[in-house]
């Protein structure tokens, strides 16, 4: 089908260049300048004759084919109000003046087409690119942290990793990532794009908005536009590039060697201390060895590289762009690890006709990516500091002398091994490539009134992924024997084929639109992998066909894959009355292939009402605008699983048993298979979504903003349920979850001679809630693994997943404290073997019945911030800049899991907070436990003691820059940049930026880059 | 020029109404996956595929996981700890002291081991139903395949059981979870008492012994496959706990038959070599009544089946810990052998069983010494001053595949021996007056021990440990505790009526509040 569709588009397109005819036109040049004069880069188009255009070069100076039906020309800049000039001749000086902050004629980018700003009824965020650009970022999504009310970026800080990012809170569990549209093409993620790429993006936050994207809206949208040139525009170059270095920031201060060792004589390990002082020297009160793991681990100056250029031009028929950028980025663990790419952007469209213009837009990305080890950093949390990197006198170690920790007798096994080596015996390489051709074709009729626009857009992806242990011998946990090769091969074929029709007319003070379009898309993944022991360490011998001992069989291999194919239909209508009465109404029906229920609908309904436009506003000065909102509508999201709907069965060799296994033969396997009976007919995710708003401008637009109310319920909500009896869990849909909230953003922009400032300020608050559990009481969840231990619990009427766990009263001080209090008393009654000291954490009894019990445990907090907000400040004298942004979270719980992992591995390092805090007798602190309950079960029970609060303020980027003309003619900035320099937090971890429930586990540190950059444009 | 104009709409239109005529499109089952529907159930030579596929279950993780065995040992006499780290899983060391507060309640390991249990029972019920779609299939006519079907769900169902009894004798009273198709059902079902479960397991073994195979397991056509006999062993483990210390009890009949039974079979004899019968000569002997099948199928490298996760198999779980210069014997050093038992293996003279049972860890745990096995192999002490590990589990490199380097690789793990059946036997008969001295007779002399004549309960009991010693199902635990012996041997630490079982993992009750 996909095929006849393609043959229809060719014969069309080349059908209608047939009839291409030239229509009379003449040549008008000119220059645009400011108030003073001074030369602008300026966009310059003929009024009423869409694509007919130019950017005026570095001194203002312009050149442009006109059809002789013209009449007027629209000239617009950046900070410059939009005007119309008519066209008085051949040559035409213009002058813009300044604008204030708010442009209600600026053009904004929305689902499928374009309105003018003030005409929308949505909360729609247009993100600024020149300051996104200013950060030293690997991914695009970065540059929005703090940048945009409602949007919450949560970053990892590991190279190559893709930032979580939520909008308005969190309402599904199955993908919190919003849709982003990359010049019509659907994208999970947008890391193969540089910011420096980026024309426009437009977040799409609340129904009225995003309702056109139907199933895949619920998280929000982005609209990502990627810069073209215009017609009769002289070819302009830009580089943009940096050299950067990265340093790890905020890194935890471990234990040393002899608070390690005071650690474990106070918990009774003597031999422990007593071994590494036998081996490696010191004394046990201050050992010689004192290995700083992340020290040994980390290195400061892991380069940065980015190169950026970009050109830009068109002829009177044809516009094009191409752009090339190249990143390394080289990670922060001292061990071989990388990121490398480049992406090539072409981008043409040709007029071919008055009323036809086609056109081609082509990404290709090629990345190299060497993945560290992250288990090393999870390693050196955990190590001991009392043994040695490397140890010459192990006798057995091969190829390196690398060091263990079963000299101390700490058992090793994986979370114990030693980190460095484990860094070091790695070899993790994704090689891959990125194509993503679209090509559309756009047709004009009735006076432009009807625009036909038709695009396919395609992606094709495929990786390579290498991963290599060689042989090696530490200990008798740590050790390769044999060498092992995993090759895998995955592809990515999607397509989305769109067709869009849009009307466009008014009749007196009455505008409208509508947009009728339809969209077909479907997306693949397929994954290939072979295994094989015994591969020579030499790279060129990494085919499976060289290992296994020369008998060249590999000893694993298997497939994955997926498909799913979609279907859509829409509509939106807008009318407005004189630009004060506002509606925006959109449907769209949505097919997918994931579900039993094939359909789902998804309408919206914005007004707006320009206050500042009605007769009574006209006589106060105060607002130049004031415009009140509302919006409602449905939203889907696409992410829940594809669901079969049907019990699946497990087959193949892990579910076959063996037979005949008996004195010296080996048996064989009969074919088994086990069907998983446990499944849901699952439904579509829903989310409801009102939005109320005003937007504002005063004081000669100087100062402009929105406020918006939000509420979004997501019906339905589908996530994995944990059950009794068995670690398997069940997809269903099962509950219905709530947020609200404010979101507010301010600007203010000022002018003083020379001197300009601008402070944006942004935040958001938030309630979440669980409005609806179908009838069950609770559910309990929690982080994989240690869902039983330290549970998070999903209640109605309470935030979803909040930490469930006893309230920590304080720490006995005393055995007469302890016999005074009933819990203790009666526990130690009990338990006479290992009863409650002086230095255990003393649970408040909750329901006063004098033993701790189940009925104790009450919420402990939540992971999601009340409160996200940003700050971006902006300053400018003659020619140098100035900029600080900042951002942070408040009013959010982190769990500990670092710390509460000492339940399972007691004989873990521990954060020198951690040690020092420590419990040392009678009124040393009424917080943390002594050292040798911190390691007794009573202290590690799920409790407020791992709960911490997870506010923070980061200072994101700072960046001075300089601008000065080579030549007189060509226009350059050198900046300096400091990315992440600071953060203040109070949390006991690496970062409180955590994904997920905030269990954190995480043990990466995040990097500050301090970069010098050059941008020219001639 | 308008005609163009009208091509292209018309082009547009046309493509919108080619696409909306494809429903189909959105038509695509999910894609690497195998829906249960598909299953050809009149295809007869697939019907034993569900019931490998819960062998496969209960030998990949849910009878021999590495906490789990950790849990059943610790509470007997017959180990020393749980991990070889005082501090590392110190609720082992809590369990071992009969402690049951909410520090217990919220440990992980118990509810890995509640969850192994029953992932095994709900596998044999999804088996069950599966079965069950075959026998509809089945030709009424066709009484051989009938049969074959209702062997098979005998099979499962012992399986099933088996599961229930572990369940039962580590948290007493537990669900008996003999139907889960029905999701809801997971979280409303309610508690069983301790009796009633062995109820079950008796009645189920009754209903399934005369569908079983008439054969040993190692003659059945699936070699090492439950048979009659393995049903008839289990049913008199149910009844004994039945029956408890009371001697009068009409269980112990139940006992005497159905050990007499399997006796007068005349199919099972003792492994002549107690020393090899844990090693490769051993794997699936003429004594064996229910084995968990392994193989590393001859290969150094790739396909292997093992007990558990790589790291974590119910071998190197119990190997000797400490720096073993490289050698395939070593391990996690968890649960190792208590001087007690060595203690009692020694003072009774019993050579041979204690060479099986107790190997060395270097001289007295030393780290820098070596004992060699009585295979040959030397075993080094380590940090923890641990002196002994597992003999049962050891298996010699000579033993090993050439190029296997993982301890335990390729061996079996033995769970019911003809040896329980002669206990059993010897014991049924003491308690009902009759002359016992034949059975044991055969235990000892397997042994190497004297014969004893008009042997009594208290001798009886004193084999039984020694000859099931360190054997990981806590049937040294049980013996105790059936017998009313449990204070007399751990003191006042044991509480009767409360410290036979460990409570029930607080998440599991959190999740059905009815196991509250």
């Amino acid at each position: 089908m996909n095929k006849n569709l393609l043959k229809l588009a060719m014969v069309t397109l080349l059908s209608c260049t047939y009839g291409f005819v030239q229509a009379q036109s003449s040549v008008v040049t000119g220059t645009v300048t400011d108030a003073g004069g001074n030369p602008l880069v300026a966009s310059v188009t003929v009024k009423n004759a869409p694509g007919i255009g130019t950017t005026t070069s570095e001194t203002g100076a312009f050149t442009l084919t006109v059809p002789q039906t013209a009449d007027s020309l629209v000239v617009s800049s950046v900070g410059y109000v939009r005007q119309a000039f008519a066209i008085s001749g051949t040559v035409l000086n213009l002058q813009l003046t300044a604008d204030g902050a708010f442009n209600l004629d600026e053009v904004v980018v929305i689902g499928y087409g374009t309105q003018r700003k003030g005409d929308l009824t949505a909360p729609v965020a247009t993100v600024n690119m020149e300051n996104a650009a200013k950060r030293t970022i690997s991914t695009p999504m970065d540059a929005l942290q703090g940048a945009v009310a409602g949007v919450q970026v949560v970053s990892s800080g590991a190279p190559g990793t893709t930032p979580t990012v939520r909008v308005r809170g969190v309402g599904s569990f199955n993908n919190e990532n919003p849709l982003y549209v990359v010049d019509g093409m659907f994208m999970d993620n947008i890391d193969f794009l540089n910011p420096n790429d980026i024309a426009d993006m437009s977040v799409l936050k609340d129904a009225s908005g995003a309702a056109i994207y139907g199933v895949r809206a619920a998280n929000g949208v982005i609209i990502v536009t990627t810069k073209k040139g215009s017609l009769n525009m002289k070819p302009r170059v830009t580089y943009n590039g940096y050299v950067g270095v990265q340093t790890p920031n905020n890194v935890l201060k471990m234990a040393d060697g002899s608070q390690f060792a005071a650690y474990s004589l106070a918990k009774g390990e003597n031999s422990v201390v007593e071994s590494s002082v036998s081996k490696f020297g010191g004394t046990n009160a201050s050992p010689a060895m004192s290995t700083d793991w992340y020290g040994e681990l980390l290195r400061s100056g892991a380069l940065i590289t980015n190169h950026n250029l970009d050109v830009q031009g068109g002829s009177d028929k044809i516009t094009y762009t191409f752009g090339i950028n190249y990143l390394d980025q080289d990670g922060i663990m001292d061990a071989e690890n990388y990121h490398r790419k480049y992406n090539i952007r072409m981008q043409a469209e040709a007029r071919v006709a008055s009323w036809l213009k086609i056109g081609f837009t082509g990404h290709l990305n090629n990345s190299n990516q060497f993945s560290p080890n992250n288990a090393a950093f999870r390693q050196a949390y955990f190590a001991s500091p009392l043994y040695p990197v490397y140890d010459p006198s192990l006798e057995l170690a091969k190829p390196v002398k690398f060091g263990t920790s079963s000299s101390l007798g700490i058992p090793t096994g994986f979370w114990f091994n030693n980190p460095i080596a484990t860094a070091y015996y790695n070899h993790n390489e994704s090689k891959g490539f990125q194509i993503l051709p679209s090509a559309y074709l756009e047709a004009n009729f009735w006076d432009n009134k009807l625009t036909f626009r038709s695009q396919l857009s395609q992606r094709y992806q495929s990786a390579h992924a290498i991963g290599y242990t060689p042989v090696y011998y530490i200990d008798n946990d740590q050790r390769s024997d044999r060498s092992y090769l995993r090759s895998a091969q995955t592809r990515n074929t999607n397509y989305i084929l769109d067709n869009l029709l849009t009307y466009r007319d008014e009749a007196g003070s009455h505008h409208w639109t509508v947009l009728l379009g339809q969209s077909a898309r479907e997306e693949r993944w397929r994954e290939t992998w072979v295994s094989a022991n015994d591969v020579p360490e030499s790279s060129e011998f990494w085919y499976v066909g060289q290992g296994a001992q020369g008998t060249g069989s590999a000893t694993g291999y298997g497939e994955g894959g997926f498909r799913n194919a979609g279907i859509s239909y829409f509509a939106r209508g807008t009318y407005d009355y004189d630009s004060k009465y506002l509606l925006t109404a959109t449907f769209r029906a949505d097919g997918s292939s994931k579900y039993q229920t094939k359909w789902g609908y998804f309408p919206s309904l914005g007004l707006g009402w320009v206050l500042s436009r009605e007769k009574f506003m006209e006589n106060q000065s105060l607002f130049d605008l004031l415009k009140v909102r509302g919006s409602w509508g449905l939203l889907g999201n696409d992410g829940i699983q594809p669901n079969a709907g049907y019990a699946i069965v497990n087959s193949g060799n892990n579910y076959s048993a063996i037979f005949g296994s008996m004195g010296s033969t080996y048996g064989s396997r009969i074919p088994g298979y086990r069907v998983g009976r446990f499944f849901t007919q699952v439904r579509w995710e829903m989310v409801e979504e009102w939005d109320g708003g005003i937007d504002f401008a005063l004081l000669d637009n100087r100062l402009s903003g929105a406020v918006d109310y939000y509420y979004r319920k997501t019906k339905d909500l589908a996530f994995d349920r944990p059950i009794p009896f068995m670690w398997d869990r069940v997809y269903g849909n099962w509950g219905s979850v709530a947020n609200s909230g404010w979101e507010i953003g301010l600007d203010w922009k000022d002018q003083a001679g020379e001197f300009a400032y601008s402070i944006g300020v942004n935040a958001t608050t938030l309630k979440n809630k669980v409005v609806d559990l179908g009838g069950l009481a609770n559910i309990m969840n929690g982080f994989p693994e240690w869902s039983a231990e330290f549970p998070a619990r999903i209640e109605e009427g309470q935030p979803i997943n909040y930490y469930y766990g006893y309230e920590v009263a304080g720490v006995y001080q005393s055995q007469a404290e302890i016999d005074a209090d009933p819990i203790a008393r009666q526990y130690n009654e009990a338990n006479p073997g290992s009863p409650i000291l002086p230095g255990y954490l003393r649970y408040k009894d909750q329901n006063s019945n004098g033993e701790l019990d189940e009925a104790d445990r009450v919420n402990l907090g939540n992971y999601l911030p009340k409160l996200t907000y940003g700050l971006n400040i902006g300053l400018s004298y003659k020619q140098f800049d100035f900029s600080v942004a900042l951002q942070g979270v408040a009013g959010n719980k982190i769990h500990n899991l670092n710390r509460a992992m000492r339940r399972k591995y007691p004989q873990m390092n521990m954060d020198q907070a951690f040690y020092e805090g420590l419990w040392t007798g009678e009124g040393s602190t009424n917080a943390y436990p002594s050292a040798q309950g911190s390691v007794a079960s009573w202290n590690l029970q799920a409790s407020s003691f791992f709960v911490e609060s997870g506010a923070y303020l980061r200072v994101q980027n700072i960046q001075a820059g300089y601008r000065f003309n080579i030549q007189g003619a060509i226009p350059v900035r050198i900046f300096a940049t400091a990315d992440r320099p600071f953060i203040f937090t109070r949390y006991n971890g690496f970062t409180p930026e955590i994904t997920g429930m905030g269990y954190d586990a995480n043990v990466y540190p995040v990097s500050s880059t301090y970069s010098l950059g050059l941008n020219v444009s001639f | 020029m308008k005609k163009y104009q009208y091509i292209v709409v018309g082009g547009c239109i046309g493509m919108a109404s080619l696409l909306s005529g494809c429903e189909k499109f959105l038509d695509k089952p999910l894609e690497n996956q195998q829906r249960s529907e598909e299953i050809d159930y009149t295809d007869l030579s697939l019907m034993y595929a569900p019931v490998s596929g819960v062998y496969r279950a209960a030998s990949d993780d849910n009878l021999v996981h590495w906490i789990d065995l950790s849990i059943r040992c610790v509470r007997e006499d017959d180990y020393e700890r749980g991990a070889p780290s005082p501090n590392d899983n110190p609720e082992l060391m809590a369990i071992k002291h009969f402690q049951r507060d909410v520090t217990i309640q919220s440990y992980w390991g118990l509810n890995q081991s509640w969850i192994s249990y029953y992932s095994l029972a709900i596998a044999a019920n999804s088996a069950l139903t599966e079965l069950g779609h075959f026998a509809e299939a089945i030709p009424s006519g066709n009484t051989a395949d009938a049969a074959l079907n209702r062997q098979y769900q005998a099979e499962v169902r012992f399986l099933r059981a088996y599961a229930h009894l572990m369940a039962s004798r580590l948290f007493g009273d537990v669900p008996i979870l003999s139907d889960s198709d029905d999701i809801a059902r997971l979280t409303t079902i309610e508690k069983s008492t301790v009796a009633e479960v062995r109820q079950f397991i008796i009645d189920e073994m009754d209903a399934c012994a005369a569908d079983l195979e008439d054969a040993r397991p190692n003659q059945s056509i699936h070699v090492g496959a439950v048979t009659k006999y393995s049903a008839l062993l289990l049913k008199a483990k149910a009844a004994a706990d039945l029956a408890g210390n009371d001697s009068a009890s009409p269980y112990w009949d139940v006992v005497l038959d159905a050990t007499n039974q399997i006796i007068e079979s005349n199919k099972f004899s003792l492994y002549p070599d107690f020393y090899q019968l844990f090693k490769l000569p051993g794997k699936l002997s003429d004594e064996s009544l229910f084995e968990l099948q392994f193989s590393d199928f001859g290969l150094p490298a790739g396909d292997i089946v093992r007990p558990g996760i790589d790291w974590g198999t119910f071998f190197r779980w119990q190997g000797p810990a400490g720096d073993q210069r490289g050698s395939a014997i070593s391990g996690a050093g968890w649960v190792p052998p208590s001087q007690d038992i060595v203690n009692f293996l020694t003072n009774r003279g019993d050579d041979t069983r204690l060479k099986t049972t107790i190997l060395y860890c270097g001289e007295d745990g030393d780290p820098d010494t070596y004992v060699e096995t009585p295979s040959g192999d030397r075993v080094y002490g380590n940090p923890f001053g641990t002196k002994y590990f597992n003999g049962k589990t050891y298996l010699p490199v000579s033993q090993m595949t050439e190029g296997r380097l993982e301890y335990g690789a390729n061996n079996n793990v033995r769970i019911l021996r003809y040896a329980d059946v002669l206990l059993l036997n010897a014991e049924a008969k003491v308690r009902k007056g009759q002359n016992g001295d034949e059975p044991f007779r055969l235990i000892r002399e397997r042994a190497d021990m004297e014969p004893i004549t008009g042997v009594t309960l208290d001798q009886i009991l004193d084999e039984r440990r020694a000859e099931f010693a360190c054997e990981w199902w806590g049937e040294r635990f049980n013996d105790l505790v059936r017998t009313g012996r449990a204070q007399q041997v751990f003191g006042s630490e044991f509480v009767p009526g409360q410290s036979e079982y460990v409570p029930i993992p607080q998440t599991q009750i959190d999740a059905n509040t009815n196991f509250r």
